[in-house]
């Protein structure tokens, strides 16, 4: 049973992390994969037919057709706001679903989503890729086994460069906002880990976009939130990370409480150097695909028919931070959460 | 004849107000600057003079202040005011540690007494004075980050368990006032005048850490009229932890940061030995002796009372600290966003 194939479509060539799964997908004997990226496609990128010719996977012209195979599960990267009519879709077609981050752009799309899973009885997954490292998995243990005492405060950064491969991520109608919605995902996500799915209460959050003055929604942004229990957190989910910088970024973490401190830096080991010459820093980043490490929990998923985590509910909680924040951004006041 | 040339000629007398825990990082410096010390503190100055083999301890603070030229002021916070104000109306020139006032209204008053009476007084920023904090602010006002657009501050250390004010948030204003002030201060040193304050807090519950041990975490959000944006996180946990800072500033041109416990000069792993039981739990950071921030402080504030030079730090910045410090307690307690009028509009 465990060695039988999965099929598996990919839906859509939207994000940056299509790519990624197309390839891995494509490199596993025990996966059959089919692809559709239905336009319209934004000019100058490598979309589509021609994107998976270039990758080496099969591509049919529509989504229905796509369904009509009768998939095991469907993986969604998608524009962010387009992520609910994919999903529905697929649910309804009888597929588990991988869904990349965020969960949705709206609470009225989240709530469908949640109708659509019920509706199926398939189970859908977020892909959110750093809570399978096994650096945050230490100090999820450490949480967990009472190490640091009663958990007080966690502050993550998680920076990237502008995102320019696809201009969708910069263009607030279709990725829900800007650096806000990107990067605050993935570091709520982590808490939800911590805190075992704990709701947050309150969201503060500053930003600006001085960094990239043509942006159309905000490339910085700094956030303050409460938990139950007296835990507070900070993230810092800003595109900061210059054009120029060696790699593309990071995401980091310290959690601190009355037993002491924990920090990961989750892709912080790398091989460092000088180009001689022009002086510029190399950084040979290493460590597991996180990517594969999220993968292989969803395809065991999808051949035991057990839900796995990250679910749906994880999606909205991390989503009502995202809500939370943009409009504690907009309105310039605290805001207190609620919960999608 | 003149105030400053008389000082100029004899040798400087510096009363130091208070024998606690920061007694150390004054008393020596301001000897070695060659200043006669007098001592007054309610508590502790017999025991401060021995140990440094410096300084004549008085028994009152009339008798100091009649004795002396300049004020240092190290006692506890919420003293501050009383002291600074006495030392201010007896003529004298004042250095006080920071915050300068527990409140915002007090420092302000602070500084407006200070400059009516046309005396000087200088908070003791002393992370102005520490040299990666030094040269992070040379780069920004070279230029070299051009615009600046998101800058983070980080302080963690052990929890001050020795005297119960500091832990005493009415007292000393806690975490946010006592440790996180300090970044607070240079968040608007390098990015400007803020104009709103959003922050949250948290204390540990009674006994929730091994033996009971006290923490307490807060994390503070700053808009600069500027646009730009700070995040200020301050930790206070257990006795083991180590003193560690950190900064991340990012511009339009460039960014710079550092992390203490990445950038240690000398690295050891020796074991357990006779030379450990000083370093954990430290109150405040480890420096080098050459590069001392707290006598080049003392050294440029010293100076800029008896040439009159301008120091890097002033009275209205102190003040200033005090009251971002202030806003971000209110926001904290009270979960808004709290927004601060122009202090040249109040005015």
């Amino acid at each position: 049973m465990s060695t039988s194939t999965v099929t598996i479509g990919l839906l859509s060539f939207a994000h940056t992390h299509a790519e990624t799964y197309a390839a891995l997908l494509r490199d596993r004997g025990d996966v059959e994969l089919v692809t559709c990226d239905p336009g319209p496609h934004a000019a100058g990128e490598l979309r589509g037919a021609e994107a998976a010719a270039a990758w080496g996977v099969e591509h049919v012209g529509s989504v229905e057709e796509l369904l009509a195979r009768g998939l095991d599960a469907v993986v969604v990267a998608s524009e962010n706001a387009r992520h609910r009519e994919l999903v529905e879709l697929a649910l309804d077609a009888g597929c588990h679903v991988l869904c990349e981050k965020p969960l949705a752009t709206s609470r009225d799309d989240a709530a469908a989503m949640r109708t659509a899973v019920e509706r199926s009885g398939k189970f859908l997954m977020v892909a959110y890729p750093v809570r399978f490292s096994s650096a945050f998995g230490q100090l999820r243990d450490q949480v967990a086994q009472g190490r640091l005492g009663q958990l007080l405060s966690v502050r993550g950064a998680n920076n990237g460069k502008l995102p320019t491969s696809r201009s969708w991520f910069t263009d607030p109608a279709l990725a829900g906002g800007g650096a806000l919605v990107d990067h605050v995902v993935h570091l709520a996500d982590l808490l939800d880990v911590l805190t075992g799915g704990a709701q947050a209460l309150t969201v503060s959050a500053v930003g600006n976009s001085l960094l990239h003055p043509g942006a159309a929604a905000e490339t910085a942004g700094l956030v303050a939130i409460t938990y139950p229990g007296g835990l507070v957190a900070t993230f810092d989910c800003s595109w900061s990370e210059p054009e120029s910088a060696p790699s593309w970024g990071g995401l980091s973490l310290t959690a601190a409480g009355t037993g002491g401190t924990v920090a990961v830096d989750v892709f912080g080991s790398k091989v460092r150097g000088l180009v001689s010459s022009s002086g510029l820093p190399v950084e040979l980043a290493y460590g597991p695909d996180l990517d594969e490490a999220m993968l292989d929990t969803f395809l065991g998923a999808v051949r035991s028919g057990s839900a796995p985590q990250p679910d749906l509910e994880v999606g909205a909680r991390t989503l009502s931070v995202v809500l939370a924040a943009q409009e504690s951004y907009r309105t310039g006041r605290t805001v207190a959460v609620r919960p999608v | 004849m003149g105030r400053l040339e008389r000082v100029q000629n004899t040798p400087l007398r510096i009363g130091l107000v208070g024998a606690g825990g920061i007694a150390g990082c004054h008393l020596p410096h301001l000897a070695r600057l060659g200043a006669e010390v007098v001592v007054f503190s309610e508590a502790g100055a017999e025991e401060l003079v021995a140990r440094h083999g410096t300084g004549r301890v008085v028994g009152s603070l009339e008798e100091l202040l009649a004795a002396v030229d300049v004020v240092d002021v190290i006692t506890p916070t919420p003293t501050h005011t009383a002291v600074v104000t006495r030392a201010l109306e007896a003529g004298k020139d004042v250095i006080c540690e920071k915050p300068m006032a527990r409140t915002a209204d007090d420092a302000a008053a602070l500084a407006d007494l200070a400059e009516r009476l046309g005396r000087r007084l200088y908070p003791a920023h002393v992370v102005r004075y520490f040299p990666e904090y030094a040269a992070l602010h040379a780069a920004v006002h070279r230029g070299d980050l051009g615009e600046l657009a998101v800058l983070r501050f980080t302080r963690s250390g052990a929890y001050p368990t020795r005297t119960p004010w500091f832990a005493d948030v009415e007292a000393s204003g806690g975490i946010v006032l006592d440790q996180m002030v300090h970044d607070i201060d240079i968040a608007t040193w390098l990015a400007g005048p803020v104009v709103s304050v959003s922050a949250v807090s948290t204390h540990s519950a009674p006994g929730a850490g091994d033996g009971g041990e006290p923490a307490a975490a807060a994390h503070v959000l700053l808009t600069h009229a500027g646009g730009a944006v700070s995040q200020v996180n301050g930790f206070w946990g257990p006795a083991h932890l180590q003193f560690t800072t950190s900064f991340s500033v990012t511009g339009t041109a460039g960014s710079l940061e550092h992390s203490s416990a990445a950038e240690r000069a000398v690295v050891t792993d020796l074991g357990a030995g006779p030379s450990d039981d000083d370093g954990a739990g430290a109150l405040v950071p480890d420096t080098d002796p050459l590069d001392d921030p707290y006598f080049l402080e003392l050294r440029e504030l010293v100076a800029a009372l008896r040439d009159g030079s301008t120091p890097r730090i002033t009275a209205r910045e102190g003040a200033e600290a005090v009251r971002v410090a202030n806003a971000a307690l209110e926001a904290a307690r009270t979960g808004t966003t709290i927004r601060l009028i122009d202090r040249g509009a109040r005015a």
